[in-house]
């Protein structure tokens, strides 16, 4: 086993390793063609909505299964604004934050007073609510009912420093959506990094571990709570805004504004890593791979063996059967059993306190004997 | 007259599954503290048995009963294999696998029974003239015949909590387990009873909404689990008797908004107004209309 020193040449070279694979990953995925462009958008789409649910969920312990709300409104929020009064769509991801921020705090009004099931049933049903809500007749003139909105994009693509200028067509739609996503995803991860680092998301652990106690150490419960389930849904929203221009369509049919897209989200979050910060986003991709992938295994692959009998894709059944063996081996998920490992080789410890020793000081005489 | 008759008579029919369903989940919260999102797709499970049983020639009502012990079955193994050893753990781990059990259950019947919907039997008669007037309004026989079957089942529930050796071990496990194993309680098979008795109802309720659609598919108890547990939320998680009276209302409720506000609410948002009251409800009483608050030691 090793030991490293926090913040020594070490560390920083961990570090360095760290951010030149991921930097690698992010310039190769613009080399690839459309099509696979357009996963990698996918799967950071389910990261960002499974990173929001984290925050709320993960460290501060209120279940939610009302994201799917939260993210339905950031697609219609982009859809409106771009289709009925034609805003560029690139500040329609404020103003889809600012809406869900504030409907997310509501929410959390209710959940000031409730707690643990009877929340999660609350946020259930808002879920289930919102696509019909949308649909509903008497929103026609603002979200055009059942048929949604389509063809939501960027007319012109902007011509971005360093990453641009993008091809014609599908391709640079792709490659600039990607880019869009991973300025998002950078600003959606800073946030609520900033927010779990800080004296903020000490408190959230805090109610996480015991609402009471905190309570009584001079947590206030009303306005932390408010504040981690607003910018949750502002979060959640901005990936809604990203899905709404990645596919062009918003319907109350969209796969991830109904109810089903917070259990996404769920899965995502738990089988990456509950309360780490990459945990979502490990999980955001290896749910939309294995989603995809699974079904042809199943169909004439490795694991036409077991699922080969199945009707339909066996999918889902085996992210259930993934869900349960974690929770009884890895209830931290994948991200926090890799932590776990890598602990048992290399070890990061806090650099000593003493390590600045301020050599004037008076050195306590030693006791004549 | 007529179409208020009307109305509270299919509300009832359709809450009286709404209440046997959250019956399930009380039973099971209250002895293990636990939500089982799993309920509607246990009962969903359940009723593809029936429906299984039924086309291998076996008598209906045989088949649901079958279904129903299969249902049990199901119910006590998942306490025993995954609520038991994971409630040690951390009661998210619970959520989790409840969650999973959901996704996994109604999965496992696309796989199984395929994806397009199956034509269901009917348990009672439910040609377009089986039906009585009272007063004007249709009650239709298989609609009167859910609302009897649920009501009697209900009854049977409320005698076995408070007459019979068992309901009494299940109460004494749900004021305080504990005290119930050191008074000899065996509290583990109390646990695995009650959770496979929820599931049995269950089974049962899912069979009445199949037959009542005439047709079954994977999505037919997603939107009877979330009324469920609405009505168990409303009356509040650790009441049965409020757990079936919020069933009834919220049916009635539903029923009545489509039928009185077919422009503003009609059939897609029925059940919105019910939504509505609940949260009112829990901003004032959190812990539900008939459930007591609890208090938590630091």
């Amino acid at each position: 086993m090793i030991t490293i020193r926090e913040n020594s040449a070490g560390h920083w070279a961990i570090r360095g390793v760290g951010a030149a694979l991921l930097i690698a990953f992010v310039m190769w995925v613009p080399t690839m063609d459309y099509a696979g462009i357009g996963q990698v958008n996918d799967a950071l789409i389910i990261a960002l909505g499974a990173m929001a649910l984290n925050l709320v969920l993960g460290y501060t312990g209120q279940i939610s299964i009302g994201h799917s709300a939260f993210f339905g409104i950031g697609a219609y929020a982009t859809a409106i604004l771009v289709k009925k009064y034609e805003w560029s769509p690139g500040w329609t991801f404020f103003a889809g934050a600012a809406v869900a921020f504030v409907i997310g705090a509501v929410v959390a009004l209710p959940a000031l007073r409730i707690k643990g099931i009877y929340l999660a049933l609350v946020t259930l049903s808002i879920a289930f609510m919102f696509p019909k809500i949308v649909g509903w007749r008497k929103l026609e003139w603002l979200t055009k009912g059942q048929s949604g909105y389509d063809s939501v994009r960027y007319d012109k693509l902007p011509d971005w420093p360093l990453v641009g200028p993008f091809p014609k067509g599908q391709q640079g739609r792709a490659e600039f959506q990607f880019w869009l996503s991973v300025v998002v995803m950078t600003v959606g991860y800073l946030v609520i990094r900033g927010v779990v680092r800080s004296r903020i998301g000490r408190s959230l652990v805090a109610v996480r571990d015991n609402e009471t106690a905190a309570a009584v150490m001079g947590i206030r419960l009303a306005s932390t709570k408010t504040l981690v389930f607003g910018v949750s849904a502002a979060v959640c929203a901005t990936a809604g805004s990203l899905s709404a221009l990645r596919t062009g369509t918003v319907t109350p049919e969209s796969p991830n504004i109904q109810v089903l897209g917070s259990i996404i989200f769920l899965v995502a979050m738990i089988i990456g890593g509950t309360a780490t910060l990459w945990g979502p986003i490990v999980g955001g991709f290896l749910y939309f791979y294995l989603e995809r992938r699974l079904g042809d295994w199943s169909e004439s692959g490795p694991l036409e063996f077991l699922f080969g009998w199945s009707k339909t894709s066996p999918a889902t059944m085996i992210f259930a059967i993934l869900l349960i063996t974690l929770m009884f081996v890895a209830p931290f998920g994948i991200v926090g059993l890799a932590k776990r490992w890598s602990r048992k080789v290399i070890s990061i410890v806090p650099a000593p306190v003493s390590t600045t020793v301020n050599t004037n000081a008076p050195v306590a005489p030693a006791t004549p004997s | 007259m007529e179409r208020l008759l009307q109305v509270i008579f299919n509300g009832l029919s359709l809450g009286s599954i709404y209440a046997l369903l959250a019956l399930g989940l009380v039973v099971v919260y209250r002895g293990t503290g636990h939500l089982n999102f799993a309920q509607g797709e246990m009962a969903l499970t359940g009723a593809y048995l029936t429906w299984q049983f039924d086309q291998w020639g076996i008598p209906l009502l045989l088949a649901a009963l079958l279904a129903m012990v299969c249902g049990f079955v199901l119910g006590a193994a998942t306490e025993f294999f995954l609520v038991r050893p994971l409630g040690k753990k951390s009661p998210f781990a619970v959520f989790v696998a409840t969650i999973a059990l959901f996704l996994g259950l109604n999965s496992l019947d696309g796989a199984i029974w395929g994806g397009e919907a199956k034509a269901y039997p009917s348990f009672f008669p439910n040609k377009p003239d089986d039906f009585m007037r009272v007063f004007g309004a249709e009650w239709r026989y298989e609609r009167f015949g859910v609302l009897v079957v649920v009501l009697a089942l209900t009854g049977v529930f409320f005698l076995l909590f408070k007459r019979t050796k068992l309901g009494l071990a299940m109460r004494a496990v749900a004021s305080n387990p504990d005290s119930a194993k050191l008074v000899g309680i065996p509290t583990n098979l109390v646990l695995m009873t009650s959770w496979g008795l929820a599931a049995a109802v269950g089974v049962l309720g899912g069979s009445l909404v199949a037959s009542v659609n005439t047709n079954i598919n994977q999505g037919t108890m997603i939107v009877i689990f979330i009324a469920a547990s609405a009505a168990a939320t409303l009356g509040g998680f650790d009441s049965p008797g409020g757990a079936v009276l919020s069933g009834l209302f919220i049916g009635v409720i539903e029923v009545g908004a489509a039928d009185y506000f077919p422009e503003w609410i009609g059939q897609d948002l029925r059940i919105l107004p019910a939504f509505i009251i609940i949260l009112a409800v829990l901003l004032f009483k959190p812990a539900g209309l008939f459930g007591s608050a609890r208090v938590e030691r630091v």
